[in-house]
């Protein structure tokens, strides 16, 4: 045990001390205030048309905890799924590999300093819930159970599934963040899917593991209570509706059953399985029985190791004059040649097939739905544009370059907005053809902008976690059509010149941000 | 060419001083920096080399003030830090070329002298494969390799010999003793015997300060007459270390031979004087100056 709590200690020290850390508590503070809307609001967070629930304690409470569970599971796997990843870049995992703690124990620690970092922002939410009905709560009296109960029963087991589910994600798919994303994202998405369903049959929550279904079905026949309806379909997540006449409805939240508190503690269980089956295939730090082909190639080298440095050297005579070509070409090429072969290179059939797909869907999909997702797949690439320096330790080297700041900077900026700009070929060509101008301006700034937010929070926070997340909820906020988060400009209402020259504004701000952080940085290293 | 340094300060925070109003004239020529850990000697060659910028001080290179004009020294500069990285995901020729980039280095010539450097390195033959797959070795040598593609003037080694086996480490030697000719060289090594074989001048430091500077003969002089010897029962050490600063112990005839400063000249029998080297000097000036 004392090798498990050193783990865990240790784990959620290191992530926990960190400027990026202290940003998403505050981005998470700001979320939390954002679930539980005022009744004028366009957005609703737990809705069934026509009808909205008194904002009394077991609303509010229920609410937070509900949209905490679905929006904590989303972008608390991006926050987390590094834990091993950081013992192998920083050689601590030698370390531990050479220690008597078994594989299981050591992916317990990690497990469970996932957990407590989810926990710890999910505490975040939990007070911020507190606060808005205060805020929100329109005279209704406080309960302090119809808070604690939906946490402890909703958002710490579900946490505890996604903890395990990083680990797990690591254990089996290693280095290849981009799809560890992907595929835990269309877990999570089916998961969520199958809630939302009109007329699913879960109302008892057992087989779901965000047990938001127990919510969903209780709202539902509240409603068809109260006002004889039918309604099938009671849906959660930032929802942006036409303003319309409503009804309200009085819930008063639900009564947990012992066989949903045990369907809890058998999900826990199942994930603490999950932890256990995967310390079977954990490589502990062992990275010699990789792919064969590899160990072939690394064997040769290591054998030609017994050679040395020539006996002639170096001769300095010999070689040839030096030329001084100061252009950003070499660094704009060598930018985006590491843009390209990071990750997996299969992945690209996948970006090619999405871009691709943007010349036939239509154009409404393309540009809301297909540009957005295939831009959100590049997020590691982007998130690495200027943290690699440091994470490789070339950055001794970048910054001690000639005109660091006026020459690589801007090549990185440019060829991160080349990668954005090269998947959407295919849409901006559909505008070309359509001679939309405006769209393809749109375009340009929303690359523009996220690849200077991928810039901006890394120069910044130090880390890629900040971006990852930043950009998770802004996509997933853009795919909900929340006006807020169009840095395309491709709602409707944002098809002006006003609209465009905002996101070149932000664009402005972030690259004035950047140069003057990095400035910086070359200075004080 | 020369470096000029005076009265440079280095201050991290209220309790934390990496380098304390030191000055140096560095010609051109080998110097080596010998120092514990602490000493200063990372914090000097990062703010020669521009990635650190000192608290006060002045820095001249050739008349000019390398602190509000560091892009001057980064056209002519080489460094290879203690604890650099490189991209894995780029070949050693790639990263060559990224490196030449990043010191404005390009045109005809260039391929060819990367090839040279990979021939003289002796990676030829893998320059072609991801430097990822490299050993400790050769990513060293790689290191050594961008360090030399501008044809610098300014070279700063900080530790060049971690990682590099007995026979790499004698053609570094050979290298830079070659490089030396016509321009200025700063070399950190904790292998006092690197610096004594290659170094022109060796400077001393401890605690962020300056403690000796000259040739390495000048600075043994030093120390002359305060190494001794002496063969004692193996029982008997622990009791002598606690009164005089042990260099050395070794086994001898079922007795441990120690060398050991004694700076009092006092009386020990059986201990006789012997001739100091450079780490007898070294380890002697910086007892002094704790």
């Amino acid at each position: 045990m004392p090798y498990i709590y050193s783990i865990i200690k240790a784990d959620y020290l290191q992530r926990t001390r960190s400027y990026a850390f202290l940003i998403t508590l505050a981005v998470t503070v700001y979320v939390a205030y954002l679930f539980v809307p005022p009744t004028s609001a366009s957005y609703t967070t737990l809705s069934t048309v026509g009808f909205k629930s008194v904002y009394n304690s077991a609303w509010v409470g229920y609410i937070s905890a509900t949209m905490t569970a679905v929006m904590l599971s989303f972008y608390g796997f991006l926050l987390v799924n590094n834990s091993i990843r950081r013992d192998i870049d920083t050689e601590v995992g030698l370390i531990i590999a050479a220690m008597p703690v078994s594989n299981f124990k050591y992916l317990l620690g990690k497990q469970l300093s996932n957990y407590a970092v989810l926990c710890t922002i999910a505490g975040c939410t939990f007070v911020v819930s507190i606060l808005m009905f205060l805020v929100r709560g329109a005279g209704y009296p406080f309960v302090l159970a119809h808070f604690v109960l939906p946490y402890l029963f909703f958002v710490l087991p579900a946490m505890f599934l996604v903890a395990s589910l990083a680990v797990v994600a690591e254990v089996f798919l290693g280095k290849r963040s981009i799809l560890q994303f992907i595929l835990y994202f269309f877990l999570c998405g089916a998961c969520m899917a199958a809630i939302n369903k009109p007329g699913n049959h879960l109302s008892s929550g057992i087989f779901d593991p965000f047990g938001l279904s127990l919510v969903t079905s209780s709202v539902k026949n509240q409603v068809n209570a109260q006002y004889h309806q039918h309604i099938e379909q009671v849906s959660f997540g930032f929802i942006f509706n036409k303003r319309q006449p409503f009804k309200t409805f009085v819930w008063n939240g639900i009564s947990w059953t012992s066989l949903f508190v045990f369907s809890r503690l058998l999900w826990m269980s199942f994930a603490l399985g999950l932890v256990y089956l995967s310390s079977f295939f954990f490589h502990r730090f062992d990275f010699s029985n990789g792919v064969r082909k590899k160990k072939k190639q690394k064997d040769l080298i290591q054998k030609k190791e017994g050679f040395s440095m020539m006996p002639s050297g170096i001769s300095r005579a010999s070689m040839p004059p030096v030329n001084f070509d100061y252009s950003m070409f070499p660094f704009i090429k060598t930018e985006l040649l590491l843009l390209v072969r990071q990750g997996n290179k299969w992945l690209w059939l996948l970006n090619i097939g999405l871009s691709l797909s943007m010349l036939f869907a239509p154009l409404t999909v393309a540009s809301s739905y297909l540009l957005p997702a295939l831009w959100f797949l590049q997020v590691t690439r982007w998130s690495d544009l200027v943290t690699k320096e440091k994470s490789n330790r070339v950055h001794y080297f970048t910054y001690a370059a000639y005109k660091p700041l006026q020459r690589m900077l801007p090549a990185q900026i440019i060829a991160g907005f080349l990668l954005a700009i090269g998947l959407s070929l295919p849409l901006i060509l559909r505008y070309v053809i359509a001679l939309n101008g405006l769209a393809i301006l749109n375009i340009v700034a929303g690359a523009l902008l996220v690849v200077l937010l991928a810039v901006s929070t890394g120069i910044l926070s130090g880390g890629k976690k900040l971006f990852e997340v930043f950009f998770f909820l802004l996509t997933y906020m853009l795919i909900n059509k929340l006006p807020a988060a169009d840095y395309l400009g491709v709602m409707p209402q944002h098809h002006t010149l006003v609209y465009t020259s905002v996101l070149v504004s932000i664009v402005f701000l972030l690259a004035m941000i950047s140069f003057v952080a990095r400035s910086y940085q070359t200075k004080h290293l | 060419m020369a470096l000029e340094i005076k009265g440079l300060t280095k201050q991290y925070n209220a309790a934390k001083i990496g380098l304390s109003n030191y000055s140096i004239t560095i010609d051109k020529g080998i110097l080596g920096l010998l120092g514990p850990n602490g000493a200063g000697k990372s914090t000097l060659m990062k703010i020669i080399a521009t990635i650190s910028q000192p608290t006060s001080g002045t820095l001249f290179l050739d008349g000019v003030d390398i602190v509000s004009n560091p892009n001057f020294i980064r056209k002519v500069l080489g460094y290879l830090p203690q604890d650099f990285g490189v991209y894995p995901n780029l070949n050693a020729y790639e990263f060559l070329e990224y490196i030449a980039a990043m010191k404005g280095v390009g045109g005809k010539g260039l391929r060819r002298r990367i090839d040279m450097l990979l021939e003289g390195v002796n990676l030829t033959a893998d320059a072609k494969k991801p430097i990822g797959t490299y050993s400790g070795g050769m990513k060293q040598r790689v290191g050594i390799a961008q360090a030399l593609l501008n044809d610098p003037k300014v070279l700063i080694f900080d530790e060049p010999t971690v990682g590099l086996d007995p026979e790499e480490r004698v053609r570094f030697r050979q290298l830079i003793t070659e490089m030396a000719n016509d321009c200025i060289i700063i070399l950190s090594s904790h292998i006092v015997s690197d610096i004594e074989t290659i170094a022109d001048e060796v400077a001393i430091m401890q605690g962020g300060k300056l403690v000796t500077k000259g040739y390495p003969n000048q600075i043994i002089e030093q120390a002359n007459g305060q190494i001794f010897e002496v063969l004692l029962e193996n029982t008997d050490v622990a009791a002598f270390k606690t009164r005089y600063q042990v260099i050395d112990t070794g086994r001898h005839d079922a007795r441990t031979r120690v060398r050991f400063i004694n700076p009092d000249n006092s009386a020990i029998p059986e201990a006789k004087p012997i001739d100091a080297s450079l780490e007898d000097a070294y380890l002697l000036l910086t007892q002094n100056k704790a």
